[in-house]
């Protein structure tokens, strides 16, 4: 289920790479590995593996010898570099698809209010430059586009509590408990996912959190050095919130109007139900706090389980119904 | 061992790319040891015209010409496949490198690297770690829906398609023929904008609605593209996000802060109880049932019914 890039051996990845590789080490006898693999953005075991392919490549009709390339391990070394015309070397243009990808993604990146306005200058100056050097494989996309939605000050704060090392106080909104509560937290790293979040150790749980920041309600930033423990960085593009396996379960039965639970809620499993609705499995560490998505539903869906979760659903919309007989 | 398809590629790369005449498929087929070991004629022609597909789609332009003896020959042009001059300073190059990296979707992160790879040939500085450059800022873009990349193709390629389509309150999907305009990632979730053709108008569509497969049906677009697509207002319109009107509650005091966060006006009444006046858009009445016994309908009475008749249903249980 891993939604992080496959890494496994891809032809046509494999292919575009190598075809810029040549024309980098062209320039580069006695590379180091390791530089080349950061450059390429790849892992030196990948690098190794083009390696190993390169001199089985040549322009072979023309009677050119092979590419003679090799490697002591450390460093890279073309011993027939003229075996490669030297326009045959020349870097290539960008494909429709490479533009599309890096623009786009370039263009979101310029929108996020709390990047730093340096960083945004350079990146728009890139961006313009990639287009002009894409010519017309530039013009797809524009069919495409991304907007990170985050909130300007908040993240100015937080990403400058960051660089800063220093702690936050904030006033955080929890939708599952409609209560704002005050906290100090060691902010670790901002992450956009559709929304963005920041990453941090919670003092008031004692542990890591993410926090929306479009639910951060207040925001100060105090002159006590941030200090998180130790953590492993976890793969955070799957989804950020990951129920664990001991978490209590709750089914829900939905009618077709009520559908989109499946879409805004991780689940277990989504069965189809005669009627077109889905009954719907799935985990939190806290049932009581969908008690919001129960009075949501209406007549769209209900609680199965657990009842006391139902009950609780109900008894809320007896108790406010009581006041729409009393007031006027 | 069969030969490895990018060994096959790349060698096909460099002989069109080195070449100054057209190479015939005779040629490129005895030069190429891959396709000497292709076997048959009809196994070499399939491998050859997907490997000219493959290597179109990492933008080598191909040129198909006759030769003198009226045969078909085969080159790529470096005037046609030669990356213009472009010049990046440092910190262009470390932005370049952080958006590079925020695509979660497999053909779009090795699109997005081989760019990076192509500008790296042509120069691109790289002594700057683009973490290192941005501070903690990790942008990622989500994709998980399965209609992304055929629908990214489409529109790309201006090909109309058809799939199902489950609308959010409907049982039973039901198939739309759609010419598809562009594609936009919103709060995290992909929307497609495009002129429904069985509709005869604009339609936006969530990703994560459709079903089964994405299939491409008929060639180009009867209806004009327009500069500008709107998708976001759309979504926001389903998001209740656009409000023409104002409603009044009262809100139990503590309770309810997003509500207050759009509050126009909030009057404290003393007894434990805020009266508010918020914004009045789609959906209100279902976001307003959230907050159960904490939130009191005071007007407009057509908001008042609509809450009074959700809470009825829960209540019946």
């Amino acid at each position: 289920m891993a939604a992080r890039p496959a890494r496994t051996v891809n032809a046509i990845d494999q292919t575009r790479r190598m075809l810029s590789l040549v024309t980098y080490l062209r320039e580069r006898p006695g590379a180091r590995i390791a530089d080349v693999a950061r450059a390429f953005g790849i892992t030196e075991d990948e690098l190794v593996a083009d390696l190993d392919l390169l001199p089985m490549c040549g322009t072979s009709f023309r009677g050119g010898d092979l590419l003679d390339i090799d490697t002591d391990g450390e460093r890279i070394w073309w011993h027939n570099p003229a075996a490669l015309g030297e326009e045959a070397a020349e870097p290539l243009r960008l494909a429709a698809d490479e533009a599309t990808a890096l623009l786009v993604a370039a263009r979101a990146v310029s929108t996020l209010p709390g990047l730093r306005e340096s960083d945004r200058q350079a990146l728009l100056r890139a961006t313009a430059k990639v287009e002009a050097a894409a010519g017309e494989a530039a013009g797809a996309s524009s069919r495409l586009s991304v907007t990170f939605e985050s909130e300007g000050g908040v993240f100015a704060d937080v990403d400058r509590a960051i660089s800063e090392r220093r702690r936050l106080w904030i006033r955080y909104y929890s939708p599952a408990r409609d209560e704002v509560t005050e906290r100090e937290i060691d902010p670790i790293r901002l992450v956009s996912v559709g929304h963005t979040y920041v990453e941090a150790w919670c003092r008031r749980s004692e542990a890591r959190r993410t926090f929306r920041l479009d639910r951060v309600a207040e925001i100060r930033i105090l002159d006590e050095p941030s200090a998180p423990p130790v953590m492993e960085l976890r793969d955070l593009s799957e989804a950020l919130v990951q129920p664990a396996a001991e978490d209590p379960e709750v089914v829900v039965e939905v009618g077709p109007g009520g559908r989109w639970v499946a879409e805004y809620y991780p689940h277990d499993s989504a069965d189809e139900l005669a009627d077109g609705g889905l009954r719907i499995t799935l985990r939190t560490p806290d049932p009581a706090s969908l008690r919001r998505l129960a009075l949501r539903l209406g007549a769209d869906g209900r609680i199965v389980s657990p009842p006391e979760l139902a009950e609780s659903a109900r008894a809320a919309a007896a108790e406010a119904l009581a006041a729409y007989d009393t007031a006027v | 061992m069969a030969i490895a398809k990018a060994e096959r590629l790349m060698n096909l790369a460099l002989c069109l790319l080195g070449t100054r005449r057209p190479l015939s498929k005779r040629e490129l087929r005895e030069s190429i040891e891959a396709y000497l070991e292709a076997g048959n004629d009809d196994s070499f022609n399939r491998m050859f015209e997907r490997d000219k597909d493959d290597l179109r789609e990492l933008g080598l332009v191909i040129e198909t010409v006759e030769n003198m003896d009226g045969e078909v020959g085969y080159l790529a042009r470096r005037d046609s496949n030669r990356l213009p001059p472009i010049t990046l300073d440092a910190e262009e190059a470390a932005a370049l490198g952080l958006a590079a990296k925020v695509w979660q979707q497999a053909r779009l992160a090795g699109a997005a690297s081989g760019a990076l790879q192509k500008l790296r040939a042509a120069g691109l500085p790289e002594d700057v770690d683009p973490y290192e450059a941005h501070g903690a800022l990790e942008p990622r873009i989500p994709v998980h829906e399965a209609a992304f990349e055929p629908l990214m193709l489409a529109c790309r390629d201006r090909r109309p398609v058809v799939f199902e389509y489950r609308k959010a309150s409907a049982a039973r999907p039901e198939p739309r023929h759609v010419e598809p305009w562009a594609l936009e990632c919103w709060r995290g979730h992909w929307y497609l904008a495009g002129f429904d053709r069985g509709r005869g108008a604009e339609r936006v569509f969530r990703l994560s609605r459709i079903t089964g497969k994405v299939r491409s049906r008929g060639t180009g677009f009867t209806a004009p593209v327009p500069d500008v697509v709107t998708v976001r207002e759309t979504v926001a319109g389903w998001a209740g996000e656009i409000a023409d009107r104002s409603a009044l509650i009262r809100l139990r005091s503590g309770a309810g802060y997003p509500l207050r966060a759009k509050a126009v006006k909030v009057r404290e009444l003393g007894d434990g109880w805020d009266e508010l006046e918020i914004p009045y858009g789609h959906g209100l009445d279902a976001w307003l049932v959230e907050f159960g016994p904490d939130v009191v309908v005071l007007e407009p009475a057509e908001l008042r019914a609509d809450v009074v008749d959700r809470l009825r249903a829960v209540a019946k249980g």
